[in-house]
């Protein structure tokens, strides 16, 4: 830190003509603006000259925007005069805003008024006629020059070059008191200034303005005890002055972002925390069809993403669905739709479930056909009942039939079938699932005892199977974990898992593999089958070592296959090795898939695909949200309409703008570990198959949602704001913008990132 | 004009900076330190100065910075911290160690008023606070004199017949945040002037405690030896201030600044800042043909009792200003002063609490009211008259 200057030597610099002495300056900014600086360096400008100076502010009891004064005085003696300065001889007002306050009081006709305005001196009328009037936009000034920040505007160094210019003071003069000030950087600003400030001489009339009504020496008015001398009035719209203003926002939570289905998670969660099970399964309902199931069965790509991963573990969202939809009895009303359409959904499963649930909702008529004998595809056949009693899919299935959805169980359609549903309906969407499932394609797959695993299950499911002897089970998604602890169940002596790559890299369900482990399933990772022995019937598996590769598309290493093998004995194996795109059989003759959609000679057909059957995603999460699409898809196409896009969708793809853990303030929460989901006793559920996960307690997990990028009306803005003008309102909160300052203190404390700050002049802005 | 263009909390730590130096060649320097507005400049500009064998401590709390200096002085070093209102009220058990302990802190002190209600704005009530407590109390009008007072503040402090804490006082913001021209010695001029500092009681090789417990009859007589050194401080003053001159070649404000008070017959009596308005008045009053001085008290404590009663004799009427009030009594300078005075009408006028601006046209009207006074009365707020 150094002086401010040093008046020993004056550099030959004079006081112009026309200036007398003593000299009484003040200055009228707002906390921010640097208006004491101002004063600063109007004293060091003086100083320079060799006269003697004194300055000093008058601090407003707020930081920012409140009305600061700053004063200089100027002579030739040293200077005793203790007092503000209430007759000023020239007066500086950085803030236009401040001109409804009472700024001008003791300027005497004559007087320099400087003003930082866009305007010009022409523009302020016959009030100010008997003044000399100069006006400059040194706000704009200072911004194009960078100095402050966008939020804060300091324009002192700025208007100090058109005091200068007024004076008929040298740039040279200026550019020393810069320097000394450590603000040489500033100089541009001022020489702009000192350009395009506009003077309006004092009128020669002699128009003596209202407010300058000069007091005799002795003759002030001190103000009585019950009234105390006020330097400003009480009613300020300080935020008149501010360049940004607080907004309240929806940001997208990353739940929100990553569910495939286009659930309103932080919409449920927060209904259920706040209203109840009831008014979550109202949120939940209206986009999935399948509830009971998702909450058992999703992979949960949600909580992957949840902000709270960062914090203390993310919040069991999966097994909040699941206690909404086990806790709620809720159905929304089917509406009535304006053109009701008959449509055709070609396949039970999740996917055909969801269009159908969709179009139901929306009061269009829908007919299910199912190949098997009853719906539910996967869910019904593939995954066993520990991990999803059939009770529980049922009541999400009579959820949807209630609706009046009508089912043909035990139709397996082909081409010709296919052709005449498009003929018939005014749409059919096509959800029949993936096709048959991939060999494992070496010697020996032939032998008894090697065999697929989804038939398997589907024995299992039916009660038709038992297992004894040594299991082998290839594959690493959830159907290799479901055939894995099946076998288990049903009597085997041991149950290996066989996965060509890591762990990490197994596509199933974290929590479901670690309870494999627990139940006894040995995992046998970088393991690949080469060869089946055994004469007649499978009795040794002869398994190759596999090193990591270079990663491929999905970031996982390429399997590198050596020659290093083991052979392992067994009396089973089980194939989980994932299924084949299985559209082909299906399609009629001249049709083609584009994009979701079948062409004919190139004719778009009201024909539509969704689920594994066109995307080939393999969820249940993301067959819901296919077919919710595909629904939406052929309706639109009908009324020859764009599709009306998920909520989700919507938010998403629009702003880009998904919460970041950064973007949360952790300090605001409690840290409190994730609510467990409750089991079985191991040797109850390995003795049979009573649904092995038993879920939440109750719903306090919802209490855990940080409600990412959506008000929860938690008040920090509120308590936080410094000048408490932000109100609680009907639905949130009130901001008086009139007095907001933009300190952007809320936006800052928001825990939730719900709230952002905006450039007043940009569009958005409040301005 | 000459000099810098300094605020009185930058010149006060450039007093500070320079006395720091002029020690280097005995224990060095010590300071600690801790912001509070308005003295918060004061110990940011004392941050920034490098000073060979000398350290500036920023420490948590303004307790603990005088708990730095205390060390420090007990350590033999020179030291010094800035403080102000309630930063003052944390410190004040500490400010009591120092003095108990004789040990030659100097502190300038940013007058504030006391919260709560918080305000930030001037008033002596956090310094007056500490006036029985053993420091010696100075309050000053303008930059350049509180530049001075700090300065000659240490050669006051740690001469070895006075050895106490000086507080050097400012009104906040009023003369804390004032800039103006403000002349400073070179280093050699202040190494001249500043002996070493040397504290005999210094914590050293031998070992021995400070300010253990003792019995009455002994805290008797250290109670009586601080008051006598106290007491010695007064003449001590003024020969710091005879140094001054010869060093420096200018005068040192002494412990009282008389302004036309030899024919008047009415006085105004005031600390701090308030002297400079009232003399401003008192120029307008004589021009008027009435005759009126000024009497602006810069020492205290020691309170110059002698002096006081010799300007006061003889005069009639006497306004004492209070930019302060002890609850329940009234105006500390007048309880102090009073009983100095025969003049038939000494009257206590409240001015300027809390940071008011006290004005010329507020000590008119006191004029007024004291012209129209056969007697003396209650304290009355200047906003009231």
């Amino acid at each position: 830190m150094h002086p401010l200057g040093n008046s020993d030597s004056t550099n030959g610099v004079v006081l112009p003509q026309g200036t007398d002495l003593p000299l009484e300056i003040r200055v009228h900014g707002r906390g921010g603006q640097g208006g004491v600086t101002c004063a600063k360096l109007i004293a060091a400008l003086y100083a320079r000259m060799g006269l003697a100076v004194q300055t000093f502010g008058d601090y407003g009891s707020e930081r920012s925007g409140a009305p600061v004064q700053a004063f200089t005085r100027v002579d030739r003696l040293a200077i005793t005069n203790r007092n503000k300065v209430y007759r000023p001889d020239h007066l500086l007002v950085l803030d236009a805003g401040l001109l409804e306050t009472p700024v001008l009081a003791g300027v005497a006709p004559g007087a320099l008024i400087l003003l930082n305005t866009s305007g010009a001196p022409a523009d302020f009328g016959a009030r100010y006629r008997g003044y000399r009037l100069a006006t400059v936009d040194a706000t704009d000034i200072a911004r194009e020059q960078g100095i402050g920040s966008s939020s804060v505007v300091i324009v002192n160094t700025t208007i100090v070059g058109a005091y200068a210019r007024i004076l008929g003071l040298p740039l040279q003069l200026l550019e020393e008191v810069y320097a000394s000030f450590g603000v040489p950087g500033d100089l541009a600003a001022a020489r702009l200034a000192h350009e395009r400030v506009r003077i309006q001489e004092a009128s020669a009339d002699g128009a003596s303005p209202e407010n300058a009504a000069p007091q005799a020496p002795g003759q002030a008015v001190v103000a009585p005890l019950t009234a105390p001398a006020q330097d400003f009035p009480i009613e300020l719209r300080t935020g008149l002055w501010s360049n940004q203003s607080p907004s309240y926002c929806r940001y997208t939570p990353p739940c929100n972002a990553a569910c495939p289905a286009g659930n309103d998670i932080v919409g449920f969660v927060q209904a259920l925390k706040e209203q109840g099970p009831e008014a979550a399964a109202a949120i939940l309902l209206r986009t999935q069809a399948l509830p009971s199931v998702c909450g058992r069965v999703c992979p949960a790509p949600c909580m992957n993403h949840c902000n709270r991963e960062a914090f203390d573990g993310a919040v069991n969202i999966r097994s909040l669905e699941r206690w909404i939809a086990d806790n709620s009895q809720v159905v929304l009303p089917k509406l009535a739709a304006l053109r009701p359409r008959r449509v055709a959904v070609v396949g039970g499963g999740p996917a055909g479930l969801s269009a159908a649930y969709q179009l139901a909702l929306r009061g269009h008529g829908v007919t299910i056909y199912e190949a098997a004998p009853a719906l539910g595809g996967v869910l019904r056949y593939g995954i066993p009942a520990f991990r999803l009693p059939l009770d529980v899919l049922d009541r999400d299935l009579s959820r949807i039939l209630d609706l009046g959805v009508k089912a043909r169980c035990g139709e397996r359609l082909g081409p010709a079938e296919l052709s005449r549903l498009a003929a018939e309906y005014d749409s059919v969407i096509v959800c029949t699932g993936f096709g048959a499932p991939h060999q494992l394609a070496v010697p020996g797959e032939e032998l008894a005892g090697v065999e697929q695993g989804l038939p398997f299950l589907d024995r299992v499911k039916a009660g038709s199977e038992s297992v004894s002897g040594h299991v082998v089970v290839v594959g690493g998604g959830n159907s290799a974990i479901d055939c894995a602890r099946s076998a288990l169940r049903l009597g085997a002596a041991s149950v290996r898992l066989v996965y060509r790559r890591s762990r990490q890299d197994m596509p199933a369900i974290d929590e479901e593999i670690a309870e494999a482990e627990q139940e006894g399933v040995r995992l046998m990772t970088r393991r690949q089958p080469v060869r089946c022995l055994g004469s007649g019937r499978v009795a040794a598996l002869v398994l190759a070592e596999v090193e990591q590769g270079a990663p491929d598309a999905s970031g996982r290493c390429r399997p590198v296959v050596t020659e290093r093998t083991t052979e392992l004995p067994c009396d089973r194996v089980l194939l989980a090795l994932g299924q084949q795109d299985g559209l082909e059989p299906l399609l009629p003759a001249r049709w083609k898939v584009d994009a979701g959609r079948a062409w004919s000679e190139g004719q778009a057909l009201s024909v539509f695909f969704a689920g594994d059957c066109a995307t080939g995603e393999g969820t249940v999460t993301h067959a819901i949200g296919n077919g919710h699409r595909a629904a939406l898809r052929a309706l639109a196409a009908l009324e020859g309409e764009e599709a009306e896009e998920l909520e989700g969708d919507r938010e998403a793809g629009a702003t880009q703008r998904v919460v970041a853990p950064a973007q949360i303030r952790f300090s605001h929460f409690e840290p409190d570990p994730p609510g467990r989901d409750r089991h079985l006793p191991l040797n109850q559920a390995r003795a049979g198959f009573q649904e092995f996960n038993q879920g939440l307690a109750g719903p306090a997990e919802a209490e855990r949602c940080f409600s990412c990028g959506q008000c929860t009306s938690c008040d920090t803005c509120l308590v936080y704001c410094p000048d408490g003008i932000i109100y609680r309102a009907q639905d949130g909160y009130r901001i008086d913008l009139d007095h907001c300052k933009g300190c952007g203190m809320c936006v800052a404390e928001c825990p939730r990132s719900a709230m952002e700050m905006k450039d007043k002049a940009l569009p958005g802005g409040s301005r | 004009m000459k000099g810098q263009l300094l605020s009185a909390n930058h010149a006060a730590a450039l007093a500070a900076t320079l006395a720091a130096r002029a020690n280097r060649t005995g224990r060095g320097f010590c300071s600690g330190v801790y912001p509070i507005t308005p003295s918060t400049e004061c110990m940011e500009f004392l941050c920034a100065q490098q000073i060979e064998k000398g350290r500036v401590v920023r420490v948590e709390s303004e307790h603990s910075a005088m708990g730095v200096c205390i060390g420090a002085a007990a350590a033999g070093a020179r030291s010094f911290t800035a403080t102000a209102s309630n930063g003052l009220a944390y410190m004040a058990e500490n400010c009591v160690a120092a003095a108990g302990l004789r040990l030659p802190v100097v502190m300038a002190v940013a007058n504030r008023t006391m919260g709560p209600p918080w305000n930030i704005w001037a008033d002596h009530g956090d310094a007056l606070m500490l006036r029985d407590l053993g420091l010696i109390q100075i309050y000053c009008a303008d930059n350049q004199e509180l530049f001075d007072t700090v300065l000659s503040a240490f050669r006051l402090a740690e001469d070895q017949r006075v050895l106490m804490p000086a507080m050097v006082c400012m009104e906040g913001f009023i003369l804390s945040h004032t800039v103006a021209q403000t002349e400073i010695p070179s280093q050699e001029q202040v190494d001249r002037f500043l002996p070493l500092t040397s504290v005999p009681q210094q914590l050293g090789s031998t070992p021995h405690s400070l300010g253990q417990i003792e019995l009455p009859a002994q805290t008797e007589t250290h109670r009586m030896q601080h008051h006598q050194a106290m007491l010695a401080a007064e003449t001590v003053f003024e020969e710091v201030r005879g140094h001054f001159a010869d060093i420096f070649g200018r005068e040192l404000q002494g412990a009282l600044v008389p302004y036309r008070t030899e024919d008047a017959d009415t006085l105004i009596v005031s600390l701090g800042t308030m002297g400079l308005t009232a003399q401003r008045v008192v120029d307008r009053a004589r021009e008027r043909g009435e005759k009126v001085g000024s009497l602006r008290i810069r020492m205290l404590r020691p309170l110059p009792v002698a002096a006081i009663a010799r300007e006061f004799a003889g005069k009639s009427r006497i306004a004492i200003l209070d930019r302060d009030i002890s609850l329940g009594f009234g105006g500390v300078l007048w309880g102090e002063l009073a009983r100095l005075a025969q003049a038939p009408v000494v009257q206590n006028y409240l001015a300027g609490i809390g940071g008011g601006d006290v004005r010329p046209e507020h000590l008119e009207r006191v004029l007024a009211d004291l012209k129209g006074r056969r007697q003396s009365g209650t304290p009355v707020n200047v906003e009231a008259i």
